[in-house]
């Protein structure tokens, strides 16, 4: 009798992946992203991301993914319930105010048109070079080292994991040495580390 | 623009063919189909449950449901099918014993049940549990891979356990996925205290009998006064076990309740209806 006991498929933080990527080209692509820079970031982006993949194919409640991404139970909500419509309207200039969660409806619309063309179980790769223009690539490199990593997380498991990575020419040793724990999440240690590089 | 609506008859190529997947139990006669025999419509017995049919079996603690849903792993294997075993709640080698130990009170060869049936074990694994989409991915492989036909999920509810609120979607997830991938599907849902035993109402609410295309209520009665004990001529303390279809909207069934017993080999035997039950124990 054949037993299976490990999943085939159905990784969560790939799915994210692609969402996340398709939302930059929701944005109209890197360019685009450029102009919105003051709109949203990356690590919101990123956040919206996971919360539409972990309600929409990991079937999680708001207090699930609250807890699993370290936000508030209102903020999933926001993100949840964003009208993507009143968002492009914004983002096209048509409306100048906007009660809805951006990133929310960027996320939602990149996970439908994934859904529609059936491209959410597609591999992608971020190219180097996407990722240097993004202002990302160390991003990328933090990410996939911590894969796996459980959060909270402290001082010394951060460093064990990211020793000898060089970020934007620092060594990630020196900048997680003076950074505040716990880090709570994937997204608070990206944040964490842009607001160190930005100070030096 | 891709049409969002069909006329009746461009689905006829489409439209399955009914015909009964046996369980080795009595249910088998429980399902008809009705045919017409020259001016007359005759109804004969179904030999199974619906062809691609999904349904839901239910019913309190110790009802049997596990051992009905085996049984049919065990009925189907043996004829040569290809059979998914999602266990959520026994982990897989004692799914194994009971298996075996069910093949041999139903005179199956063991072998050929080991080479048909598929197991992917929930219990031990928490991403199977909890995140639907592996779960639905690693069963996509297994169908596509072993070529299954039939699928049992034990238990569905195991898999929104503590988000309830969620069971409606899991439950169409599943039940989307399974008719995609053309199985007839048994999933076996839990009961909660609150609710009645004897209705086809199970964990995540009216929800899950909503969706599938069938529900099979498992009950049990202990005989604790007189009144039960002359009512069902068994004695103070016996146990009454009774199954019931609660729907089912591929095909006509027996709408009555039925007395079965669980052998002392663990096998579902399907007596007769209560009321021939209830008839025959006073005489």
């Amino acid at each position: 009798m054949e037993v299976i006991v490990r999943p085939k498929g159905g990784d969560l933080d790939e799915m994210a992946k692609r969402v996340f990527l398709e939302s930059i080209e929701v944005l109209g692509g890197l360019k685009k992203l450029v102009e919105y820079r003051n709109l949203t970031w990356l690590p919101t982006l990123a956040e919206a991301s996971y919360v539409v993949i972990l309600r929409n194919e990991g079937m999680k409640t708001y207090s699930e993914i609250a807890k699993e991404l370290g936000i508030t139970e209102q903020t999933v909500r926001n993100i949840i319930t964003a009208n993507k419509e009143k968002v492009m309207e914004y983002l096209r200039g048509e409306i100048d105010e906007l009660r809805e969660h951006i990133a929310g409806g960027i996320a939602k619309i990149a996970y439908e048109r994934l859904k529609k063309e059936e491209r959410l179980g597609e591999r992608i790769e971020i190219g180097q070079r996407e990722a240097e223009v993004l202002d990302i690539d160390w991003a990328v490199h933090v990410l996939a080292r911590i894969k796996g990593l459980e959060f909270p997380v402290n001082k010394e498991e951060l460093i064990s994991r990211l020793s000898n990575l060089l970020i934007k020419g620092k060594r990630a040793e020196e900048i997680l040495e003076s950074m505040e724990y716990p880090i709570k999440n994937p997204a608070d240690l990206l944040h964490k580390l842009k607001e160190k590089l930005q100070q030096t | 623009m891709k049409e969002k609506y069909l006329e009746l008859r461009e689905l006829k190529e489409k439209a399955p063919r009914i015909f009964g997947i046996p369980t080795g139990t009595k249910l088998d006669e429980m399902f008809f189909k009705v045919e017409l025999e020259g001016n007359k419509h005759v109804k004969k017995p179904l030999g199974g449950i619906p062809h691609l049919s999904v349904l839901n079996i239910t019913g309190i603690p110790d009802t049997g449901k596990s051992l009905l849903a085996e049984q049919f792993a065990v009925n189907q294997a043996g004829l040569g099918y290809k059979v998914l075993f999602v266990t959520v709640e026994n982990p897989a080698n004692f799914l194994y014993t009971s298996m075996k130990s069910k093949s041999e009170a139903m005179g199956i060869d063991f072998s050929k049940v080991e080479r048909n049936i598929v197991v992917i074990d929930a219990s031990e694994s928490e991403e199977l549990r909890e995140n639907p989409r592996a779960l639905l991915e690693t069963m996509d492989y297994a169908i596509s891979e072993r070529k299954c036909s039939n699928t049992i999920i034990d238990s569905v509810t195991g898999l929104y356990e503590h988000r309830e609120v969620m069971a409606r979607q899991i439950v169409r997830l599943i039940f989307n996925f399974l008719k995609r991938k053309r199985q007839t599907g048994i999933l076996v849902s839990q009961k909660r205290s609150t609710q009645a035993s004897e209705s086809a109402e199970a964990a995540g609410g009216l929800a899950v009998a909503h969706i599938v295309d069938g529900t099979i209520v498992l009950d049990k009665r202990v005989i604790e006064s007189k009144w039960e004990s002359n009512l069902y001529g068994l004695p103070i303390g016996q146990v009454l076990r009774t199954i019931r279809i609660d729907g089912c909207r591929l095909t006509p069934h027996d709408t009555r309740t039925w007395v079965f017993e669980i052998s002392d080999l663990g096998l579902i035997e399907i007596i007769s209806p209560l009321e021939e039950f209830q008839k025959q124990e006073e005489k």
